[in-house]
């Protein structure tokens, strides 16, 4: 019901605005669109920062600088702590990505996903391991003590911080970066879009504050995965589909969450070349060169123990048992997704087995990414690929098995990528929104690492620097949503500072923190939905 | 607040803010244990103190604020404020501290707004741009926020206090640098100028001069005024200890003349310089010379890490030296002032005042550039001429506060944000700085650039220096190729910039 409601506010606005919906090539549309850019007041804080650099010839300097502030702000959040520092016996992340370059470096490739599982068995897909050989190899080049096999467990050595810290920085600006550059260069293009607009979204995304706080606060990976998904996504998108599809597959081999994203990329991949007519050459040579990209980034692994046939099956096995671990529960921590929602009221996992409860998830992620995959098959439109990604990587949060409360940034990317050239004020307060929501999502997780400040400070920042709060929905329910859930997201955060939770229920407010995530969440996937049906089925 | 100053001091606390957790340096405690001397003892007992090596010594008036800023201290954790507490550092210490000097910034920001407001709508941009590149310094972000000072603020007061001058109220400024004196003393390198100014252009009207009665050019109310009001100042400031007697401690604690030529690191400054050159004619000599004299151990090479210097080769130098140095080049600077009297020609002279204690001083610390850098920043945009000393000065500058901060985890934050800084506004000084009548040496311009390019594989190579084996024995070089390349590029933008001053214009 407020789905539709929201929806047709988005109806209303696309009509009054349709400049961001129609076609470049509509010469009439891409006068709209620039007239429409010399109105628009940009007396944000960014725009006023960025008025500085407004002579085409400083454009560049612009955007050098706003990448090396969003950079800043990435060093500054990484001199706090990070997940699991001085929790003896297992730590945390840090810990995980630390230890595997530990092994990967001092073991050979057959051992790597047999070693000491108890104590963070690498559980990651191939790329993840030779990332880090490659991290650990240069580390031990510096100091051998820091990835020393064994007694290096634990080790918190400033230095070694500080050089983990940096290879997180330094995997951002070798893939994320230049990925959302791409991504956004080629936008700007299609939409014929200004320069000003160009630094401005550029600032939106980089500086994003949930992947700044995980990746560099929490300690992980993930920007690596998302800018290799994403430059499969914009070379897809810019026609260039082997290597879009060779770089999807390598965002696939770096974190199996990439599949989040997987089902509409091959639905986008399958429909292109069905229609309007089929193409069977193309079909095979994308089919050929991800099947030959998959053997390759697996064979080292696969062949480690010998060329014999059992040797590629155990060692092929065995990295799929440690990717997927289907043993280890429908999910983990307090997660804003279906599961652990239902959970709050009817104990699942009391009532139903494990086999049952995966069958069931397997049964509701699939029926949730559905009207994504059939909508892309269908309709295999540019403008709507990155909608029917996001679509579908909220299907998987909300509805699949073993899922972090992190996994959330997989949705995130794709959805926040929409702020490029978005000028419907109703579709930049839904992204604005859902951006926040997430990341008070991950608040309990960032508490528990001891970065609060960090939290604020971050999340303050880019709420301020972008003035998301003067972009509320002029739809009267999508203001009542929008504002209701910030209310309670202030008040939770209140309580939870304020007043301790009962001794019945010690984990009241993240309980509260996870329910009222999980019905935002719940609520822009619909949305999300929507708007994918709608950019599909309107005529191009 | 202007938005501009508005939206830039939100976005540097933002930023600030995650530097809580950040190394401090000693000075960190330092400023913990005056804030727990001024709370618990009573004020007599202030400049007695000495249960921690760090005893107060900065004039009263600082003094007083430490004291103010205990009066909150308490509230957020009363053991900070106990003086046998030494080293005292949990997170509420720090976030405490950290925080009071984010707040003191507030001063440095409405005397840039006050500067800003003051000159008309079409030098807006340019007063903007001067205001920004203040604001965000990287000297106040290594200095107060990394390491720990207070630098910002009293900053602050001076361009309050010059601001006032250029508005015409040469009584409010002029009292307003006597508070500052009481303050920090090391302000007092700055005041030759703010002496002869005042009395050049507020109590003395040499329009009425006459031979036959020179009195006549004395504006005799001024100078009751300005006179009655510092002697008032030093009052409040000193009155205290005078009436208890302890003013002899006091100044002993203020000019402590046993330390060395030489800080512990050696400010980029001549004497950087001079050690540099002895120390290189010291290895020289030893390598071709079979002279017993310079056959003593490497020890001798690294002397000049700690505080007092003697040199192998060159002659000695003497406190009287370098004080006689800095006053020659001083009143050199303001010979011109006392001729035309002009506001340009008073911001001029003290940055000259700066540059001369700085450059020829005695035991100098690096972080007095900013004494340079700060008044220099309100000229750098009068002409094109003027950015070339300029961008040597800051680039040199800040890079030479690099050492002070020496942990990895800020390491990146320091060098980035510097870069950072460094290519925002050499890009928007390029553009906003007219273009000057007379023509520039442009091959001057070419050497100034590749010398500053110059730094990069300097920061490279000292950034790796601890991987070059062969280096290991020569410890004290890592500081020395700083400073020494630093201090070159200091010097050359102080004649640069007394070319400029001196003989144009």
């Amino acid at each position: 019901m407020a789905e539709s409601k929201l929806a047709k506010s988005r109806e209303v606005s696309t009509k009054k605005n349709s400049s961001a919906a129609t076609s470049p090539s509509d010469h009439s549309s891409t006068k709209a669109v620039n007239s429409d850019l010399s109105t628009e007041p940009d007396n944000t804080p960014l725009g006023v920062f960025l008025g500085t650099f407004k002579a085409a010839r400083t454009q560049w300097v612009a955007r050098q600088v706003i990448i090396m502030i969003s950079l800043l702000f990435r060093l500054g959040v990484g001199l706090g702590p990070y997940s699991g520092k001085s929790v003896f016996p297992m730590y945390g992340d840090f810990e995980a990505q630390r230890h595997w370059m530990e092994i990967t470096y001092h073991l050979p490739i057959s051992q790597w996903y047999w070693y000491d599982l108890q104590y963070w068995g690498l559980d990651y897909p191939p790329a993840t391991a030779y990332h880090s050989w490659v991290l650990g190899w240069l580390g031990s080049i510096i100091n051998s003590t820091w990835f020393q096999l064994d007694s290096s467990r634990g080790c918190e050595d400033p230095n070694l911080i500080s050089y983990m810290r940096m290879t997180v920085i330094v995997s951002d600006l070798a893939v994320y970066i230049p990925a959302v550059s791409m991504f956004i260069r080629w936008k700007m293009k299609s939409n014929k879009l200004s320069p000003f607009h160009h630094s401005i979204s550029t600032a939106a995304i980089l500086l994003q504050p949930s992947l700044i706080l995980i990746d560099h606060g929490h300690f992980q990976y993930n920007s690596v995965m998302l800018g290799l998904a994403l430059l499969g996504f914009t070379n897809i998108l810019k026609d260039k589909l082997v290597i879009g599809s060779l770089f999807f597959v390598l965002a696939l081999a770096f974190k199996q969450m990439a599949l989040y994203y997987a089902l509409p990329v091959f639905a986008y991949l399958l429909g292109i070349c069905i229609f309007p007519r089929l193409n069977l050459p193309r079909f095979v040579s994308l089919a050929v060169s991800v099947l030959i990209a998959l053997v390759g980034l697996l064979a080292p692994i696969a062949l480690s123990s010998g060329f014999t046939l059992e040797g590629i099956y155990t060692q092929s096995l065995q990295v799929l048992i440690r990717i997927f671990p289907f043993a280890r529960g429908l999910w983990e921590d307090k997660v804003a997704n279906f599961w652990c929602a239902v959970n709050t009221f009817v104990k699942l996992k009391t009532l139903f087995s494990p086999d049952y409860l995966q069958r069931l998830s397997l049964i509701a992620t699939l029926i949730s990414v559905l009207p994504a995959f059939l909508l892309i098959l269908f309709y295999p439109r540019k403008k709507a690929l990155i909608w029917g990604v996001s679509a579908s990587a909220w299907g998987f949060f909300l509805f699949s098995f073993q899922v972090h409360e992190k996994s959330v940034l997989l949705p995130l990317m794709p959805v926040t990528l929409q702020l490029v050239g978005e000028m419907d004020v109703n579709i930049q307060s839904y992204i604005y929104w859902i951006n926040n929501v997430a990341m008070f999502s991950l608040f309990p997780l960032l508490k528990r690492d001891g970065l609060v400040m960090q939290y604020f400070a971050i999340f303050f920042l880019w709420n301020w620097l972008m003035s998301s709060s003067k972009r509320l929905p002029k739809f009267i329910l999508g203001k009542l949503i929008v504002v209701t859930s910030y209310l309670a997201i202030v008040v939770l955060h209140i309580l939870e500072f304020t007043i301790a939770p009962p001794a019945k229920y010690p984990d009241l407010w993240v309980v509260a923190n996870t329910m009222l995530s999980f019905g935002c969440f719940f609520l822009f996937a619909l949305w999300n939905n929507y708007i994918l049906y709608q950019t599909c089925i309107t005529k191009p | 607040m202007l938005p501009a100053l508005r939206y830039a001091t939100i976005a540097s606390v933002s930023f600030k803010v995650l530097l809580y957790p950040a190394y401090t340096s000693t000075d960190f405690e330092v400023h913990r244990n005056w804030l727990a001397i001024t709370h618990s003892r009573p004020i007599s007992q202030w400049y007695y103190e000495n249960l921690s090596e760090w005893t107060l010594d900065y004039p009263p008036f600082f003094a007083y604020f430490e004291w103010l800023l205990s009066q909150l201290a308490k509230y957020v954790d009363p053991a900070m404020l106990v003086v046998e507490n030494l080293n005292y550092h949990n997170t509420a210490t720090v976030y405490f501290q950290r925080s009071s000097v984010i707040a003191s910034e507030l001063v440095l920001v409405y005397a840039l707004q006050h500067y800003v407001k003051l000159l008309p709508e079409n030098a807006h941009q340019t007063a903007y741009a001067i205001s920004m590149s203040i604001l965000f310094s990287p000297g106040f972000l290594i200095i107060d926020n990394i390491h720990f000072q207070y630098n910002a603020m009293l900053f602050g007061i001076l361009i309050f206090s010059f601001v006032y001058i250029r508005q015409g109220k040469m009584l409010t400024g002029g009292v307003l640098f006597a508070v500052l004196l009481c303050f920090k003393h090391i302000f007092l390198y700055l005041s030759p100028a703010y002496f002869v100014y005042l009395l050049r252009a507020y109590c003395l009207d040499i329009g009425s001069f006459r031979l036959n009665a020179p009195w006549a050019a004395i504006r005799v109310k001024n100078c009751i005024y300005l006179g009655s009001s510092i002697i008032a100042v030093a009052l409040i400031a000193f009155g205290p200890f005078i009436y208890m007697g302890q003013l002899p401690q006091l100044l002993q604690r203020l000019f402590p003349f046993s330390r060395g030529l030489c800080h512990a690191y050696w400010a980029p400054n001549v004497w950087a310089l001079y050690s540099a050159i002895d120390r290189s004619l010291f290895m020289v000599f030893r390598r071709f010379l079979k002279n017993p004299e310079y056959a003593q151990s490497n020890s001798s090479l690294t002397r000049g890490l700690v505080g007092v210097t003697s040199f192998s080769v060159l002659p000695d130098v003497h406190p009287q030296t370098t004080f006689l140095l800095t006053a020659f080049y001083q009143l050199l600077s303001l010979i011109p002032l006392i001729i035309t009297p002009s506001f340009d020609k008073f911001i001029s002279s003290l940055t000259l005042c700066g540059y001369a204690s700085f450059l020829f001083g005695w035991h100098v610390h690096e972080k007095a550039i900013l004494l340079v850098i700060v008044p220099f920043s309100f000229l750098a945009l009068k002409d094109r001429r003027y950015l070339t000393p300029y961008f040597l000065l800051t680039v040199s500058g800040y890079i030479s506060l690099f050492p002070l901060i020496f942990t990895s985890a800020e390491a990146f934050i320091k060098y980035l944000y510097t870069f950072t800084w460094i290519f925002v506004f050499y890009n928007v000084f390029g553009g906003l700085a007219p273009v000057g009548i007379a023509r520039r040496v442009f091959l001057l311009d070419r050497i100034a650039i590749l010398f500053l390019l110059g730094f990069i594989p300097l920061l490279a190579f000292v950034a790796l220096y601890d991987q070059v084996s062969v280096l290991k024995n020569y410890e004290f070089l890592r500081l020395m190729i700083i400073s020494t390349y630093c201090s070159v590029g200091i010097i050359g933008s102080f004649i640069g910039f007394s070319w400029l001053y001196f003989f144009t214009s």
